[in-house]
């Protein structure tokens, strides 16, 4: 039964990693900055296309560790302090997709696409 | 300090929940001298969440960019297939025990599948672990400052809340009759393991390894994903204010699919009426004094 259980979970993670891996061989859309200074995103209202994938470059550039969070875009990435970290989003709608920093709630900001 | 009180206890709060009816369950089908299985899982869950914290602010480029990525998802997916499978354990145990003897003799069958709870204990500390302690390290950094200094404090309280409510559980679990504790647990992992599926199908979706689907619908306007309600709620039952269909898909087609599993198995077996027997015998006595003569 462990055999079988481990063999199961290892089928999993091999899967995950080759999905991630065919997730980022396609290439290069636009690069969108935001940077997380002083409690604040910068800028806090990020305009892109429609309909377009791109990709956030996000760069925390405070001492301490920030936490990328968007509940409509799924995503959550952990920023740590002087880092930066690229996040690739696929095409959006026109709308406007609200992110915080979930370590320090008071930084917040929007993408909208249109 | 509020506010960090809330991430932390946030995090912690799943986590506890998982230790606390891990504990509760060893104890439950008396193999409390088994808490090591228990105690070990989350301690490396521990360890592997300081590893991850470590390993995450040392990485750069892709590796930053997919790694820690890649391992949430693998750890949401191996906890969905633990949590099943401790449920569907759970739901045999609670049938085949017919009294003391029986007992003794499950948990010599039972113990050399106690490393799941182990895995259990493992998964249930690991998934939110290294992002606490990535959270608390910034926190740490900053505590030179008296506002510094309530930040972290704030931040060590929502843990020890967290702790707290996982101790709640186990001490208050110990006095749930039995069926009725694995009744609770077993829909509650059921409802907690469907939410970390249709959580992993959305992120798939995100990464754009899945195709994208509709919004099911919006109900942010009454509990909205960011709030506090909407949080705990998503952490217990995986509410989300605007899923996507293939979420709701998902959720659905695990509860469908597990909630058989669990709740169906047993009943077709010929032995069915038998270790139905003590459990509506105990049920019974908390309510009938009569009842208890039954039992002997």
């Amino acid at each position: 039964m462990g055999k079988r259980f481990s063999r199961l979970i290892a089928c999993v993670v091999v899967a995950l990693v080759s999905l991630a891996g065919a997730a980022s061989a396609a290439d290069g859309p636009p690069e969108i900055p935001l940077a997380i200074d002083k409690d604040q995103f910068q800028p806090n209202e990020v305009k892109v296309k429609a309909n377009a994938p791109f990709v956030l470059v996000i760069t925390n550039k405070s001492a301490k560790a920030a936490e990328f969070e968007s509940k409509d875009l799924r995503v959550e990435k952990v920023v740590p302090a002087g880092k930066t970290v690229n996040v690739r989003i696929r095409a959006l709608k026109p709308g406007a997709y609200p992110f915080l920093d979930d370590f320090n709630k008071q930084a917040t900001g929007r993408i909208v696409a249109e | 300090m509020g506010g960090t009180f809330v991430v932390t206890l946030r995090e912690g709060f799943e986590a506890a929940l998982i230790m606390g009816i891990v504990y509760t369950y060893l104890q439950k089908i008396g193999a409390e001298r088994h808490y090591g299985y228990a105690t070990r899982g989350g301690l490396l869950g521990v360890l592997a969440s300081v590893a991850l914290g470590v390993l995450v602010t040392a990485l750069s480029g892709p590796l930053l960019d997919l790694g820690p990525d890649v391992i949430g998802l693998a750890v949401i997916f191996v906890a969905v297939v633990v949590l099943t499978w401790h449920g569907y354990w759970m739901q045999q145990h609670a049938r085949a025990m017919k009294g003391d003897v029986q007992r003794k003799v499950d948990e010599a069958q039972a113990t050399h599948r106690l490393w799941i709870i182990g895995v259990l204990a493992f998964v249930g500390v690991f998934r939110e672990g290294a992002e606490t302690v990535l959270f608390l390290w910034g926190l740490m950094t900053q505590a030179t400052s008296p506002s510094g200094w309530a930040g972290a404090t704030g931040a060590i309280l929502g843990l020890a809340m967290a702790a707290t409510l996982g101790w709640a559980i186990f001490r208050g679990g110990r006095h749930i009759s039995l069926p009725r504790f694995f009744a609770i647990t077993s829909v509650f992992l059921l409802l907690l393991a469907a939410g970390m599926f249709s959580t992993g199908v959305g992120r798939l979706e995100a990464m754009g390894v899945l195709p994208q689907s509709l919004t099911a619908w919006d109900t942010s306007f009454a509990v909205d994903d960011h709030g506090l309600a909407g949080g705990f709620l998503n952490g217990l039952i995986g509410y989300r204010a605007r899923p996507s269909v293939f979420e709701v898909g998902s959720y659905l087609l695990y509860l469908i699919v597990a909630g058989s599993l669990l709740f169906r198995s047993g009943r077709s077996t010929p032995r069915s009426c038998a270790p139905r027997g003590p459990v509506s015998a105990h049920a019974a006595s908390d309510t009938e004094p009569g009842a208890a003569s039954l039992r002997h």
